[in-house]
């Protein structure tokens, strides 16, 4: 018998069954990143192997202990990219599997998240906030050796990870709009709100101009790191302070605009595993800020100015490919006048904040090596719409027009 | 009679130390996360957990841990991605000898049209390599995206493909081989064709990995077609689509697939692409390949007989996407099939073309009787058709009116000139079939076959042969 097995069944619920249904098939180790890296020859470091280990526990096979902190490290291999998703034939939701592992490790203190790292994590969006009121300060101290050596020391970010500056989203004076107008209220998250908000302000006012109605209401972070550290119920205490926001648009007959694609994947998919049919009108009235612009296109309201065609190279994110928004993206860029050379699915490695902390870093750069080799003579602009993989891919290629898909919207559109 | 459990020596702290001698100190674990990976495969089975596990670079180290293992009499099992639905895994404990490490392709012999690979590489990544040659290995399994050549060759896989371009058999030229003892042999020549004496490679092939470990596998390779071209059809009528199938092949119309889907199957199929298929009691995939007009005409007269047997829709894909799309829904329809019930029992059985019909009603006549809901998918262009028996353990009588249920149709395909395993291999499950598939004289010849090239029995212990049969089999030195 293995003596912690009831209590991990009982503290996963639901996704203990869920371990239990895996056939073992492997598909999801064909397009795991971890699982493909030159260290991950062990099984115990692959996808199908995390699930098998579990399996072993619930099925009292084995003497592993869930709440070991060698197992969970092999559990945190998973940085809940959702690419299994899309390869598993039994539809195992293999990455929620993994944040209730680490959910049962939380509730067991078993090698919790350190508290400070917890601590940025739920107020993440508040800490950037503050910080986005003194942003030029601030953007200047947290990539000093300082800020580095801080964050190095309470979050366990590896030194060589540079952050970006802080640019908040500024307010606007609210226009006065037609009885008619089409009404959007946005929801951000952390980057389009406060480190990359001269973007989001830009599209908002081409919004504005054309005679939408764009709200930008009391908001928190949508909360996906959360939920990859196992910190669930903070994650659903997040989850449900912007759905009844949300709601309460949504009833008066607005559509949520998102511009990031973890914001959006939030408010589809995950709000709804946490909250239940709550959250599903939500999830039904969002748009994406590249599936409204691809849709301004096509029906004319916005023409692309007549510019020389512009080749770009697309790097489609983890979550694009999860939401399927990697399709639109491609469709908008082409009715730009874009013209994709090279349309890459690999993923970057960071995941989120995932690579960024030091214990993950050497990993993440393996995951991306091959990315990073497929770009590093690209000579276009590259375009993605993660904040995270463009981060990533700005600090490893050395360069700095990795871009969102939305900019090349606004710079080529009248 | 030899008790296994008393046969096999345990591995202790002196032997996990020679092998770490062996492959150095990184690549041998006795770590429960690593036993307990290594102690079950895709097959619905129990997990049997080894004392350790090796990973080893080459043949060398392979050599020397065989060599050492049947000095020790230790029990061997080899791996690699582990997705055999059949059953390969650690019976008797002792070593897995996991190949993942050897996933080198060796060489892409661009102009001889032969590459060489080791045991590890996956299908997929080697058909990626190749088709920057304009080349393909063909076989193409339902796990193609996570399958290992090493596997394919043991178990002699085949998939959708095999109705034009024949099995993993037919494109092996040559194999490096371990022995149990631990001598490295070099088996074939890299040619198309050879008239040499007894044909060793072949019988490696499906061998399941009692007779040796492959170390390097010299594969033959073929141009990519320039077109395919791939139809679904819609039948009332199990039977017109069975019958169909037949009219297909015998009028030399060259499919190079030819998948037929029940009516329990095509919904799980059309669900996990959301390819919104119709409601109907079966369903066939054919797809053609060659160059762009001839193929087309062809497409033209499939149609032709697929509709002279009644088929109420046939619908061609019209993109590449939705090929693509078709194709991975039907290689994920096996394993989501898998999941209609709690405990799932598949089949891979195989008859004769002219028998599908046969066999297939037969089927529900078998499921009729023990009362057992199922679906079926398969190969039938080449009359392999896989039952599934959505079986659950907690229901009593459930598993075992499957079981069965199943014995009775691999009895039945036998019978009609069939085998119990076309393309999954037997494993454990299936070995309870062996005497009855192959005759009780060839059997024992196997069993001494076995016993021959490996007189202490430590290979893949248990698979295919019960370790006291292999045992008590008599080989005159």
């Amino acid at each position: 018998m293995n003596p912690d097995a009831e209590e991990l069944r009982s503290l996963m619920g639901f996704y203990a069954g869920e371990v239990e249904r895996c056939i073992r098939c492997g598909f999801c180790n064909s397009v795991c990143p971890t699982s493909n890296i030159e260290q991950s020859f062990k099984d115990s470091h692959k996808s199908r192997g995390r699930l098998v280990m579990l399996q072993s526990i619930l099925w009292n096979s084995s003497n592993l202990s869930p709440f070991s902190n060698k197992f969970l490290e092999l559990i945190d291999l998973c940085f809940g990219c959702r690419r299994c998703l899309v390869v598993c034939p039994a539809s195992i939701p293999i990455p929620q599997i993994m944040w209730h592992v680490r959910y049962a490790a939380e509730r067991r203190k078993a090698n919790p998240t350190p508290y400070t790292l917890r601590a940025f994590l739920v107020n993440y969006d508040k800490i950037a906030k503050a910080a986005s009121s003194l942003s030029t300060l601030s953007s200047r101290l947290i990539n000093s050796s300082l800020g580095r050596g801080m964050a190095s020391k309470l979050l366990g970010l590896h030194k060589d990870v540079k952050l970006p500056p802080y640019r908040p989203l500024k307010k606007t004076k609210r226009r006065r709009v037609k009885e008619e107008a089409d009404r959007l209220v946005f929801f951000g998250d952390v980057f389009p709100l406060y480190h990359e908000g001269d973007t989001t302000r830009r599209f908002l006012d081409k919004l504005e101009e054309m005679g939408f109605e764009v709200v930008i209401p009391k908001q928190r972070q949508a909360g996906i790191p959360l939920l990859e550290a196992g910190l669930i119920d903070e994650a659903r205490k997040i989850a449900e302070y912007n759905v009844s926001i949300l709601t309460s648009y949504v009833s008066e007959g607005y559509k949520i605009l998102t511009l990031s694609p973890a914001a959006y994947l939030a408010l589809k998919k995950d709000y709804i595993t946490l909250i239940g049919s709550r959250a599903e009108e939500v999830a039904e009235k969002t748009i994406d800020a590249t599936q409204l612009a691809n849709q301004l296109l096509k029906i004319g309201m916005v023409k692309p100015q007549n510019l020389r065609n512009q080749p770009i190279v697309y790097h489609s994110s983890c979550f694009s490919q999860a939401t399927g928004l990697s399709s639109v993206i491609v469709e908008m860029l082409q009715n730009i006048g874009c013209s994709i050379m090279l349309s890459t699915p690999r993923c970057c490695g960071v995941a989120g904040m995932w690579g960024l902390l030091r214990k993950n870093y050497e990993k993440a750069i393996a995951v991306g090596e091959p990315l990073f080799n497929e770009l590093r003579n690209v000579s276009v602009a590259i375009v993605s719409q993660s904040e995270t993989c463009r981060l990533w891919l700005r600090n490893n290629l050395e360069r700095d027009d990795v871009k969102h898909p939305i900019e090349i919207f606004l710079e080529r559109t009248a | 009679m030899v008790k296994p459990s008393s046969y096999y020596k345990k591995p202790s702290e002196r032997d996990f130390e020679e092998l770490r001698r062996i492959v150095g100190g990184e690549y041998v674990s006795t770590d429960e996360e690593e036993l307990a990976t290594n102690a079950i495969d895709a097959f619905p089975g129990e997990f049997h957990m080894p004392d350790v596990v090796v990973w080893p670079r080459d043949a060398g180290q392979v050599s020397r841990i065989l060599a050492y293992a049947s000095r020790e009499r230790i029990a061997v099992t080899v791996r690699a991605a582990g997705t055999g639905l059949s059953g390969c895994i650690p019976l008797y404990g002792g070593i897995v000898l996991n190949l993942t490490r050897m996933n080198r392709i060796k060489e892409i012999a661009e102009r001889d049209m032969v590459a060489v690979v080791e045991p590890g590489v996956v299908y997929e990544r080697l058909n990626e390599e190749l088709r920057k040659y304009g080349l393909f290995f063909p076989p193409d399994p339902g796990s193609a995206i996570t399958c290992t050549i090493g596997g394919m060759v043991a178990n002699n896989a085949s998939g959708m493909r095999a109705v034009k371009y024949g099995v993993t058999r037919d494109y092996v030229l040559g194999l490096e081989t371990v022995l149990p003892t631990g001598e490295v042999i070099k088996l074939g020549a890299r040619v198309f064709k050879t008239s040499i004496g007894p044909d060793l490679t072949r019988l490696m092939v499906g061998s399941e990995g009692i007779l040796g470990v492959f170390t390097e596998v010299t594969l033959r390779l073929r141009p990519l077609p320039k077109t395919a071209v791939t139809a679904l059809a819609f039948f009332d009528k199990v039977t017109d689509a069975t019958d169909a199938v037949y009219d297909v092949i015998r009028q030399g119309l060259d499919p190079a697939a030819l998948e037929f889907i029940s009516r329990r199957s095509i919904k799980a199929v059309s669900d996990f692409k959301n390819l919104n298929l119709p409601d109907a009691d079966a369903m066939l995939i054919v797809e053609l390949h060659g160059r762009d007009e001839h193929v087309i005409r062809q497409m033209q007269e499939v149609r032709a007989a697929l509709e002279r047997h009644n088929a109420f829709e046939v619908r061609l894909a019209e993109t590449e996407e939705e090929r693509s799309n078709i194709w991975a829904a039907r290689k994920g329809a096996y394993p989501a099939l898998l999941k209609v019930s709690k405990s799932p029992l598949s089949g891979d059985i195989i008859v004769p073309i002219s028998k599908i019909t046969e066999m297939v009603e037969k089927s529900y006549e078998i499921a009729a009787k023990y009362g057992m809901d199922f679906g079926m998918i398969g190969h039938v262009g080449d009359g392999n058709v896989h039952h599934i028996w959505f079986a659950d353990r907690s229901e009593p009588g459930s598993w075992e009116r499957a079981v069965k249920a199943n014995d009775e149709i691999v009895k039945y395909a036998i019978e009609l000139g069939g085998a119990a395993s076309a393309e999954h291999g037997i494993g454990i499950e299936k070995k309870k079939f062996m005497q009855l598939q192959h005759g009780k004289e060839t059997y024992e010849l196997l069993l001494k076959l076995k016993r021959f090239f490996d007189p202490a029995n430590i290979l893949n212990p248990g698979i295919m042969f019960d370790v006291e049969e292999v045992l008590a089999a008599e080989v005159v030195a």
